[in-house]
C-alpha cells in the first residue's frame, strides 16, 4: 500500500468531467485507489463518489493505491492530476 | 403578470404546453433477478446510445459545452458502483424501477447534503437519469417534447438537460419553470439556445394551462397570462426591437473596442459575486475593471477565513484566463448591516467610518484579505484596488502592508504575485484635489462616478429634496473627471472609470475627449458601450467636450449631450 498527499490545481477541481477521465484512466487498474479529501475518504474509481467529495481547486486529497499494480496506478493518478485532468 | 428570475434575455410570446412530471409508480418487487437485470441493462444501453445521440445533437445546437453536460450523463450512470448497487438491490428481490430509484435517491442525498452548489447541482443531474430510466424501463417517454407547435411557450416545474436536448428548440417561443436559478442548467442553456427564459415563477405548471396564451419577459423576469390586446401589441414591438438590437450587438462579440477612427479604449466589466462570472464572459468583456469583495462578508455571522477568500479570488482569476482583474478591498460602512464587523450607528455613515479607514483600523481581517489577494495574484493578472482614499498617507499603509505579506509568502514558501499593480478608486472631492500625488504613489486609478458625485455636490440621491443636484453631468462633477484624468496621464498611469457613468452614452464623447482609459461596466452594459464608443469619432468628441466647457448647468449640458447623442 502507496499514499500519497497532492494538491488538487486545475480549476474545475474534480468537476463531472475531470472526474470522469480520472476514474477511467484508473479504472485500468487492478489495484484499488481510495482518496482522502475534506476528511471523507472515496473510492478513486467511482465517479460518484468524487462528485460527492467536492474536491476543489486548491484542495488538498490523500492518495492510497493498494494491490500489485499499485506504483504504477499511483503515478498515473499523479500525473494525470499534475496535468490538470484534460483541462487546457 | 407574474413574476419570477429572468435569466435568458428577450421576449417571448406563444402558447402554453405544460409539461408535467408524473411520480412514477412501479412494482416494489420482482421474481426474477436475472430477468430484471435484464431489463435494466437494455434500458441502460437504450440510455447511453440516446444521451449520445442527443449530447452531439446538442454540442452542434448549443456548444460543445452544452453536449458534454449530457456526456456527463453517461459517465455518471456507468460508474461501476452505481452499476453495482443496482444489481445487488435486483438480487435481492428488488424490481429494476426500485433498485434504479434506490441508487439514484441513494446519490441525490449524499449530493444535496454536501452543502456545495456545484455538488448539489448534480443532484438534479441523477433526478434527470431516473426519471429517463424510469422512462425506458416503463416504455413512457415524454415524446410530447419532440412534437411541439411551433410557438411553444413551455411550461415546467424544471427542465432538465435531457428534456432540453429532446425539445425542438426551432419550436421554443420561451421558457418558464418553476425551479432553478440563474447557474442552473436550465439557465445556462436557454441563454446558450437564445431562448427567453424565466425561472422560480411560483407554482407556474399549476397556474398556466396548456393553451394559454402567453409572454414573457427573459430580462425583467416578468410572464403575462393571457394578455390583452393592447398589452400583446406592446409585447410585440418591444420583442422586434430587441431582437434587433442583439442581432446588432452580436456583430460586436469578439472586435476591438474602438472609436471610428480607430482610437482604442479598454472595456471591462463589473461583477459583485462569482454568479456573474458567465454573463460577464458571454458579453465578451476585456477583463474585471471592479469586483466588488463585500459579498463575502455580507449575510453570516463571522468573517470569511483566507483560504475561503483565497479560493474566490483565485476562481475569478483563473476564469479570465490572463486578463486583467481588479479587486477592491472591502468597502464598508455604518449603513451595511453587517454585525460581526462590529460598526457603530452612526449621525454621517457616508462621511465616517469606512471602507479603507475600518480596514486599515482592523488589520486582522484587512491582512486576510491582502494576503489572500497576493495569493491568488499567482495565478493571473489580479490587481488591488483600495476604495475611498482621502490621502497619501492611507495609499503608504495599504503598500506596506502588501510588501510585508509578501515577504510573508516568502518565508513560509507559498506562491505569491510579486508584481501586483496597486490603485485607487477617486471617489472624493481630496483624492481628486491631489489627484496628481495620489499617481505618483499608484499604478492605476479608477473613477467611481456613484461616489463622487454625492460627495462633488453634497447630496444625497436617495434624499428626496436632494436628490435634484445629484447630477453626474453637473459641471462640478465633469469637471472632476477631467481633471482626475489628466493628473493620471501626467504621471503616465491609466485610468479607468467603473461608475454607472462609463455606461451612459451621452458621457461616451465626454470620457473619450477626456482621454479616458477603461470604460467598466455592467455586464448586459458591455456591447451597447462598445457600440456606442465604435460610433464617435476623435475629433467630434472633442468637439462636445469643447462645447460643454463653455456650458453652466447640468439641465444645460444633458440637453446639449442629448442633442449629439449617437
Amino acid at each position: 500500500m502507496i499514499t500519497k498527499k497532492i494538491t488538487v490545481t486545475n480549476s474545475q477541481g474534480f468537476h463531472m468531467r475531470p472526474a470522469g477521465i480520472f476514474t477511467a484512466e484508473m479504472a485500468k487498474f487492478k489495484s484499488t485507489i481510495s482518496i482522502t479529501a475534506n476528511g471523507k475518504t472515496v473510492d478513486g474509481k467511482s465517479l460518484m463518489y468524487l462528485i460527492s467529495a467536492c474536491i476543489k481547486c486548491g484542495t488538498e486529497i490523500e492518495i492510497t493505491c493498494s494491490g500489485e499494480d499499485e506504483k504504477e496506478m499511483m503515478d498515473k493518478a499523479v500525473s494525470l492530476i499534475e496535468s490538470g485532468l484534460g483541462e487546457q | 403578470m407574474i413574476k419570477g428570475i429572468g435569466v435568458s434575455g428577450g421576449i417571448g410570446i406563444g402558447t402554453a404546453v405544460v409539461i408535467k412530471q408524473q411520480a412514477a409508480s412501479y412494482e416494489e418487487h420482482a421474481a426474477d433477478p436475472a430477468a430484471e437485470k435484464n431489463r435494466f441493462h437494455q434500458a441502460l444501453e437504450q440510455f447511453c446510445e440516446q444521451t449520445e445521440k442527443l449530447a452531439e445533437e446538442m454540442a452542434q445546437s448549443a456548444g460543445e459545452k452544452e453536449g458534454e453536460i449530457l456526456r456527463g450523463h453517461i459517465l455518471m450512470v456507468k460508474d461501476p458502483f452505481m452499476q453495482s448497487q443496482i444489481e445487488e438491490q435486483i438480487d435481492a428481490g428488488s424490481s429494476a424501477e426500485a433498485a434504479v430509484d434506490f441508487a439514484c435517491t441513494l446519490f441525490i442525498q449524499m449530493f444535496e447534503s454536501s452543502g456545495d452548489e456545484l455538488t448539489i447541482q448534480r443532484a438534479a443531474d441523477v433526478r434527470d437519469i431516473r426519471q429517463r430510466l424510469f422512462e425506458l424501463l416503463t416504455n413512457s417517454g415524454s415524446s410530447a417534447l419532440s412534437a411541439l407547435p411551433m410557438g411553444t411557450v413551455l411550461v415546467a416545474e424544471d427542465l432538465t438537460p435531457s428534456m432540453t436536448a429532446q425539445m425542438d428548440k426551432a419550436a421554443i417561443a420561451g421558457i418558464v419553470t418553476q425551479n432553478g436559478g440563474r447557474t442552473s442548467h436550465s439557465a445556462i442553456l436557454a441563454r446558450a439556445l437564445r431562448i427567453p427564459a424565466v425561472l422560480q415563477v411560483e407554482n407556474a405548471a399549476g397556474r398556466i394551462q396548456n393553451g394559454d396564451k402567453i409572454a414573457l419577459d427573459g430580462s425583467s423576469g416578468e410572464v403575462w397570462i393571457n394578455p390583452n390586446s393592447e398589452q400583446l401589441a406592446e409585447l410585440e414591438e418591444k420583442k422586434k426591437s430587441y431582437e434587433a438590437l442583439t442581432a446588432e450587438l452580436r456583430t460586436l462579440v469578439g472586435k476591438p473596442t474602438q472609436t471610428a477612427d480607430g482610437k482604442q479604449a479598454e472595456l471591462c466589466a463589473n461583477m459583485g459575486t462569482p454568479s456573474d462570472l458567465p454573463a460577464v464572459l458571454e458579453n465578451d468583456c476585456e477583463g474585471i475593471g471592479l469586483f466588488r469583495t463585500e459579498f463575502l462578508f455580507m449575510d453570516r455571522d463571522k468573517a470569511p477565513t483566507l483560504e475561503e477568500q483565497f479560493e474566490v479570488y483565485k476562481k475569478v482569476v483563473t476564469a479570465l484566463e490572463g486578463k486583467p482583474v481588479i479587486i477592491r478591498t472591502l468597502d464598508v460602512g455604518g449603513d451595511k448591516d453587517i454585525p460581526y464587523l462590529g460598526m457603530k450607528q452612526e449621525e454621517n455613515p457616508f462621511l465616517g467610518f469606512r471602507a479603507v479607514r475600518y480596514c486599515l483600523k482592523n488589520q486582522a481581517l484587512f491582512h486576510d484579505q491582502l494576503k489572500a489577494l497576493v495569493m491568488a495574484a499567482a495565478f493571473g493578472d489580479l490587481r488591488i484596488m483600495v476604495p475611498l482614499v482621502t490621502t497619501v498617507t492611507e495609499v503608504r499603509e495599504v503598500k506596506a502592508m502588501i510588501a510585508s505579506i509578501q515577504a510573508e509568502c516568502q518565508e513560509e514558501g507559498i506562491s505569491f504575485g510579486k508584481t501586483i499593480p496597486l490603485g485607487v478608486m477617486i471617489e472624493t472631492p481630496a483624492a481628486c484635489m491631489i489627484a496628481d500625488l495620489l499617481a505618483k504613489e499608484t499604478d492605476f486609478f479608477s473613477i467611481g462616478t456613484n461616489d463622487l458625485t454625492q460627495y462633488v455636490m453634497a447630496a444625497d440621491r436617495g434624499n428626496q429634496e436632494a436628490a435634484y443636484l445629484y447630477s453626474t453631468y453637473d459641471p462640478a462633477v465633469l469637471r472632476s473627471i477631467e481633471r482626475i484624468i489628466s493628473s493620471a496621464h501626467t504621471s503616465k498611469i491609466p485610468v479607468g472609470m467603473c461608475g454607472e457613468a462609463a455606461a451612459d452614452p451621452l458621457l461616451t464623447p465626454l470620457l473619450l475627449a477626456y482621454g479616458l482609459d477603461e470604460f467598466s461596466v455592467s455586464a448586459p452594459s458591455v456591447l451597447p458601450t462598445r457600440r456606442t464608443i465604435a460610433r464617435w469619432n476623435m475629433p467630434e468628441a472633442g468637439q462636445v467636450a469643447e462645447h460643454v466647457r463653455s456650458l453652466s448647468t447640468a439641465e444645460e449640458i444633458q440637453t446639449y449631450l442629448e442633442s449629439v447623442q449617437k
